[in-house]
């Protein structure tokens, strides 16, 4: 269903989609059932000449179950959804599946750096590549990201991933993606970060497997800070 | 009753809100770029005398000319777009929500109009061996240091010490001035080379002297 509007471009992408549509439908079906029924509730019990309205103390055994009932199916829905939950929770952040390669993803006020492995595919070595606002990764590769912030908070943010992760000063998070479709898509961030927070966008290009060497080859070592 | 109320508050905030919603931007020129600057002021401060302790310069009173020219090039990516440049990065996304006709022109002419700031010094260099190396910026920052629009030369004795020496390691690094087509910034780059970081303090030390 989200697929329509976002395309899903990650392995867990599915997943996460899969469990905002279980939410969405069964909160969703408790909501309209509940409007429903406390539209025709006014309707039913609308004001009429010469008759007076009554005090419901709600401890009456025929009116207290319009509660206790539905609320016993919730929570049997919540337990779906619990089980929903801890599934996806348990595949994307607990599992780390081995990385075909590491990149290190720096926030600041309010740009995104990406470091990049270089030609010899390990991180911190000379020929590391540095870029700002656009990250590049090869299509079908487990990657996994070490993510810093130089300053406050942010949260790094590939809605097509369906991907968001906080990043704390002070502390490197790891987490992966594996991406499932080539393409160029938006970053953004989502943590509140200061003024230039709205603005604090990248690009990440998902690319062939020649494309991605083609561009590991002609990149700068320029960008080496 | 009600439907008094409605009219009472309702009309007026609609009336109000109306009028908030209104996207017409002031004319180009020094309102529109007093507007504009209340998104710089967070950083470098209402009399744009700036912050050393983010990094944000004192630009109060600079040309407008060279205003213009550095908040292109932070849209252009001569400037701010490299991993080292820290307060670059936090600069570049500001310079690029400058995106109407006239914008920077705006906020350039109101920047200018501010009464100049002078930054106390901050570093230690050594101005006499500083005013060797001097000769060689003298080209075009001219010997008093007042800069040479034609050159597109800043007046360096009106900017912080410390952004200086920033801009200076930048330039060295190739942070800055690496870029093709930043014809300006090459020349910065060429000539910072061969400078130590003390030789960049000391022949700052010898600018601040030129006040």
């Amino acid at each position: 269903m989200l697929e329509r509007f976002l395309v899903q471009a990650s392995t867990y992408a599915s997943d996460i989609d899969g469990l905002i549509n279980l939410v969405a439908v069964l909160a969703g079906f408790w909501f309209l059932l509940a409007e429903a029924m406390f539209f025709w509730l006014i309707w039913k019990f609308r004001a009429r000449p010469g008759k007076k309205s009554q005090y419901l103390t709600g401890k009456e055994k025929h009116v207290s179950r319009w509660i206790t009932i539905p609320h016993a199916l919730v929570l049997v829905c919540d337990v779906f959804i619990i089980i929903g939950s801890v599934r996806v929770w348990y595949n994307v952040k607990q599992v780390l599946p081995e990385a075909d390669s590491t990149i290190r993803i720096i926030g600041q006020q309010w740009a995104w750096t990406f470091q990049h492995p270089g030609a010899d595919n390990e991180l911190d070595t000379a020929d590391d590549i540095f870029t700002v606002e656009d990250l590049h990764v090869e299509v079908e590769k487990t990657y996994h990201f070490k993510l810093e912030s130089r300053d406050v908070l942010h949260d790094f943010s590939v809605p097509v991933f369906r991907l968001k992760q906080d990043a704390l000063p002070g502390r490197s998070i790891t987490g992966w993606f594996r991406p499932t479709m080539t393409g160029e898509f938006g970053i953004q961030c989502a943590e509140i970060c200061g003024i230039g927070h709205g603005i604090m966008a990248g690009r990440i290009h998902i690319e062939d497997a020649n494309t991605h060497a083609a561009w590991i080859s002609s990149a700068s070592v320029a960008t080496t800070p | 009753m009600m439907l008094r109320n409605v009219r009472r508050i309702g009309l007026p905030l609609l009336v109000i809100g109306a009028a908030a919603c209104d996207a017409t931007p002031p004319p180009v020129g020094m309102a529109r770029g007093a507007e504009l600057y209340e998104t710089c002021q967070p950083c470098h401060g209402a009399e744009a005398a700036g912050n050393p302790d983010i990094a944000a310069p004192a630009i109060a009173g600079l040309p407008q000319w060279y205003i213009q020219d550095q908040l292109r090039g932070f849209q252009a990516g001569y400037r701010g777009d490299h991993a080292g440049d820290l307060p670059g990065l936090r600069m570049r996304p500001m310079a690029l929500t400058l995106n109407r006709e006239g914008d920077v022109e705006s906020v350039a002419e109101y920047v200018a109009s501010l009464d100049p700031h002078f930054p106390a010094s901050t570093l230690h260099g050594n101005a006499g061996v500083g005013a060797a190396s001097y000769a060689v910026c003298a080209a075009c920052h001219g010997a008093d240091g007042l800069g040479n629009p034609d050159l597109h030369a800043p007046p360096i004795v009106q900017l912080d010490d410390w952004y200086l020496l920033n801009q200076l390691r930048n330039f060295k690094s190739g942070a800055r001035g690496a870029r093709p087509g930043d014809t300006w910034g090459v020349t910065m780059r060429v000539n910072s080379l061969a400078l130590t970081d003390q030789a960049m303090q000391d022949v700052i030390a010898y600018v601040q002297t030129l006040r």
